[in-house]
């Protein structure tokens, strides 16, 4: 992992968010913007625990570090099955919930690369 | 009203799910780490954390699955549990050198652990079923 290509993720993750909360603010349902976003989301996440798996060996705390990177790769797609099922705003809030989980997690990540506890 | 706005899964309670859902898989995992790797050094704590992790769970299945009175009375558990074990944690930080999702109110988690219970008791609340 590098802390470039996380940063990115962290930022992109963040920015789905926001997006989920403006339209849950404008009290529309889940549209091609917030599902595309989800869709590049998953891909880029996809890309990094490739990246992560491919240097396992760097991590001390393996058990934790993998959980979050599936907990990372399970995350867009719920949110999307919920913003298909919900069709009012509150299924851009899930998706927001969901953007902002997964930025906490990336940055956990990160921080479980870079050796901390 | 129709049957749909009764329910306590849908619209807002979607989002309690969702929430409510992560805490349940941060709280239980956290709390399996801690006792499989090191629960001699705070058994307390870290017992607490898995109590935490099961309220979670038994909260999420509960709002999923509609269970309105299962769901009271968990997020009442869920905030004496924050409350008590927020207490315990500033008075007594011996016993909780590791922090657990109620530890310090939830400081470690942005404090949502303290507001959740709050906003879930308000919608669970609003949900009276029609008598």
């Amino acid at each position: 992992m590098t802390a470039a290509y996380s940063g990115w993720i962290i930022a992109a993750a963040l920015l789905l968010a926001l997006a989920g909360i403006v339209t849950a603010v404008r009290d529309k349902s889940m549209g091609v913007v917030l599902l595309a976003g989800l869709a590049l989301l998953e891909v880029a996440l996809l890309v990094q625990a490739g990246i992560a798996l491919a240097g396992l060996d760097h991590v001390r705390n393996k058990a934790t570090f993998i959980g979050y990177l599936a907990g990372t790769l399970v995350i867009p797609p719920a949110a999307v099955w919920w913003g298909m099922a919900e069709r009012t705003r509150w299924g851009p809030g899930v998706i927001a919930v969901a953007g902002f989980t997964v930025a906490v997690m990336t940055g956990r990540l990160m921080q479980i690369w870079n050796g901390a506890a | 009203m129709t049957q749909g706005d009764r329910q306590v899964r849908s619209g807002p309670g979607r989002l309690l799910v969702a929430v409510y859902g992560v805490f349940a898989l941060a709280a239980t995992s956290r709390a399996g780490v801690q006792i499989a790797t090191k629960f001699a050094e705070a058994p307390l704590a870290y017992l607490l954390s898995a109590f935490a992790g099961i309220v979670y769970i038994v909260l999420t299945v509960a709002l999923a699955r509609n269970n309105r009175r299962l769901a009271l009375v968990a997020c009442a558990i869920e905030l004496a549990g924050v409350l008590i074990v927020g207490t315990l944690s500033l008075v007594d930080s011996q016993a909780f050198p590791d922090a657990t999702v109620w530890s310090g109110f939830g400081s470690g988690y942005g404090f949502v652990p303290l507001v959740l219970p709050v906003f879930g008791l308000i919608w669970l609340l609003r949900r009276r079923p029609a008598s």
